[in-house]
């Protein structure tokens, strides 16, 4: 399938595509937040009020793409938490007041599942929607979704696949309480090369419109694969045969977008990954860019997608291995070492 | 096009603790609606539930595992169905392991529970608790898919109370396209204090046992449970027994409302006629609606709405949740399950409590229990908040 379009709200200046003309973004923080738009552009203020901020990001980069592309076939999310700062304040008020009598300003049955159903509300889309949570895969659960919704449509299709999360406080301590997180300060640009254990949280909503024509298209997906297991060997087999079923070798991937965030424990799954299976090839990282959450292998693709379209000047700011040559990208991503994820992706020939 | 046969099903709810024991209440017609034993919740008193007979310790020992501190009601839950699934489908270890063979689970509430541990974690009052790495939506999948050492494709969704409706058609999609051979679908959703209280501050929660598309209906039950059905291709499924095939399934939106369903039923009407088309049916061909059914005002009468658009003569249709109350996530796989029992031995469960049948539709609920009646073709309905609605067509192998 192909993507036509893309928005991202990142750490990184992706709102208003400062990002793409090559600004990087330094940040010294415990947390990257994201840079957030005026939403008041494109979302009523009565609206806007009371979206949490996971819907808000998601709705402030997918909306756009719906309403620009008109005719949208599907709305497919990826998101393993979504909305859980609302979701633990009102469970907090639950607490506090012995569940006394509430009103449900901050009560979501599935916070994930709010923001496709608010996508469709708001652009008026009756159409396919669906909301994927299995943890750090639920974006590569919605690639494969679109694949399956559109290899099944006999006319042309676009639909959004996107992925969003937030930081919220609470799971920001869930997750630190879990040891997945440094304790102190760390500049995004040292984040890869800090040599200590855990990593720091990030956030963000990434939107893609995907098609099943080729027409303006800026590149395209190939396949996707996943794996859950902590044995290396198995990752191995799988990427091998995830290649040779896309007639590929692996000298012919051109360039890997790892998902390295600095947590010592687990980078050591890239290391090996990058020097036992694709020795000498480029690679570029993006959670020195965003930072840790479970669907940032979306930010990922939107990097791929950018490098494969031109889109993006001044690579070097973050990485120096990225030549102009690249026509197949793979993106290699995991969490605690646990699910595994693989996404390839193709340059569109200039003639064809 | 590849067909997808199902060769196993597996299910725990307050009408029975497997496929054996919910059959037996649904033939029997006693519902699991009643006073709780083990949730904890101030609203206990005042409210009814559908709660599974057991406490956690006794699911754990049940399903012998004691000693995993981190698996919550939902895990223990889902993975009571998922035994029950795969031992009646007969798969093998091998089967489980291979990269043919997914897993595709839901849940709403997911590994958030236990409100007061995620409480104390969230808000960093006291050491971390032993589920602090479980809370998770997906986590009872992670469980699932470690336990069995399964390398394959596996996937969790969240579409609130079409969650696992949802599970199933993704997962026929996903051997249709031929890149599984077998997947095992279904969720899990246990009674938590957050979706009580949630539920409750919507005001959608009734005093007494729902009461499906009765005049007097004043809202929800909510349930607790868990279901799977091991969906195989024509390929591999041998000469097991098949339950049914899944000949259809149609999702929409009804882009109307956060929390409620529109009055002309969009969602619903198109979803049921994409899960006709996709099967290759005319409505008349139905021989029975597991209908989505809730027990709150507008659920029923936009359901109504729909049966009214899509079907000349409505056909036989019931609630079970008037047995389950509202299991939310696993409604959906719960039902279809109660669907393939239909089929199987030719009978129909009726619609409990429902004694005064809405006005302005000439059709009702199915009121008794009926025998000797052949179901080659079964709608199950899923809507849920967001707007998200799913309808799967379930047809007799012949």
């Amino acid at each position: 399938m192909f993507v036509k379009d893309l928005a991202a709200i990142s750490p990184q200046a992706t709102h208003d595509l400062k990002f793409e003309s090559g600004n990087f973004h330094d940040i010294k923080s415990k947390r990257y937040l994201a840079i957030e738009p005026n939403y008041l552009e494109f979302i009523p203020a009565n609206l806007l009020r009371r979206m949490g901020r996971a819907v808000r990001m998601g709705i402030g980069a997918g909306l756009p793409l719906i309403q620009r592309n008109k005719k949208v076939d599907g709305i497919i999310i990826g998101s393993a938490n979504g909305g859980l700062e609302d979701c633990i304040h009102f469970l907090n008020q639950i607490v506090d007041y012995n569940e006394g009598t509430l009103t449900p300003t901050n009560f979501v049955q599935s916070t994930p599942n709010a923001l496709a159903g608010q996508l469709a509300l708001m652009s008026k889309n009756t159409c396919y929607n669906m909301t994927h949570t299995n943890g750090s895969l639920a974006f590569e659960n919605s690639l494969l979704d679109g694949f399956l919704f559109l290899e099944n449509q006999h006319e042309a299709c676009d639909v959004l696949i996107g992925a969003v999360e937030e930081i919220s406080e609470y799971n920001y301590n869930i997750d630190f309480l879990a040891g997945r997180y440094k304790n102190e300060e760390v500049r995004n640009s040292k984040l890869l090369s800090s040599h200590s254990e855990g990593t720091i949280c990030g956030e963000g909503a990434t939107m893609f419109i995907v098609s099943n024509t080729k027409e303006n298209a800026l590149a395209e997906i190939v396949d996707v694969a996943q794996v859950t297991t902590n044995d290396y060997n198995i990752l191995k087999t799988i990427t091998q045969e995830f290649l040779k079923k896309n007639e590929l070798v692996l000298e012919m991937i051109d360039l890997l977008i790892l998902g390295m965030n600095g947590d010592v424990r687990t980078d050591v799954w890239y290391k090996e990954f990058h020097e036992v299976l694709f020795q000498d090839k480029p690679v570029l990282t993006f959670k020195n860019l965003v930072g840790e959450y479970r669907t940032a292998s979306a930010f990922g693709m939107y990097l791929g997608i950018r490098v494969l379209s031109g889109k993006l000047k001044n690579v070097e700011a973050i990485s120096e291995e990225v030549t102009e040559n690249v026509k197949y990208i793979l993106i290699y991503n995991h969490f605690d070492g646990i699910r595994h994820g693989l996404t390839l992706l193709k340059k569109i020939a200039d003639k064809e | 096009m590849v067909k997808v046969f199902i060769t196993g099903i597996g299910s725990i709810s307050s009408i029975g603790l497997n496929v054996q024991e919910c059959l037996k209440s649904l033939r029997e017609g006693k519902t699991g609606i009643g006073r709780t034993n083990f949730f904890q919740s101030k609203y206990t008193e005042t409210l009814y539930f559908a709660e599974i007979p057991l406490s956690d310790l006794s699911l754990k020992q049940r399903l012998n595992v004691v000693n995993e501190k981190h698996f919550t009601r939902t895990t223990l839950i889902a993975l009571s169905a998922f035994q029950e699934a795969i031992e009646d489908a007969k798969l093998s270890s091998n089967d489980l392991t291979d990269f043919s063979t997914g897993l595709i689970s839901s849940s709403t509430v997911g590994g958030m529970c236990y409100t007061d541990h995620l409480y104390t974690d969230a808000n960093l009052t006291s050491a971390p608790s032993e589920f602090v790495k479980s809370y998770e939506g997906s986590d009872h999948t992670l469980q699932i898919v470690q336990r069995y050492g399964m390398t394959g494709f596996t996937d969790t969704i969240n579409t609130a109370c079409s969650s696992s409706a949802n599970a199933i058609l993704l997962g026929a999609k996903l051997i249709k396209s031929g890149r599984a051979k077998r997947v095992i679908v279904g969720g899990a959703d246990c009674l938590a204090k957050y979706t009580v209280n949630g539920f409750n501050s919507l005001r959608i929660l009734s005093e007494f046992p729902c009461k499906p598309f009765d005049n007097n209906r004043d809202g929800l039950t909510l349930g607790e449970g868990a279901a799977y059905l091991v969906l195989e291709s024509e390929e591999v499924v041998g000469d097991k027994y098949k339950y049914a095939e899944v000949a259809g399934c149609g999702n929409a939106n009804d882009a109307f409302h956060p929390s409620a369903t529109s009055d002309d039923a969009v969602g619903p009407v198109t979803a049921m006629n994409l899960a006709l088309n996709s099967a290759g049916l005319t409505p008349d061909r139905i021989d029975y609606i597991n209908a989505h059914g809730t027990g709150t005002p507008n659920n029923d009468l936009t359901e109504s709405v729909a049966f009214e658009h899509v079907f000349q003569n409505v056909p036989p249709f019931n609630s079970t949740k008037s047995f389950t109350g509202h299991t939310l996530a696993a409604s959906g796989a719960l039902e279809a399950i109660f669907s393939l029992l239909s089929i199987k031995y030719s009978e129909l469960y009726p619609s409990l409590q429902c004694d005064s049948p809405l006005i302005g539709f000439n059709f009702k609920p199915i009121d008794q229990y009926t025998t000797g009646v052949t179901i080659n073709h079964v709608m199950s309905n899923s809507f849920g908040f967001g707007g998200n609605c799913t309808s799967i067509i379930l047809s007799k192998c012949s």
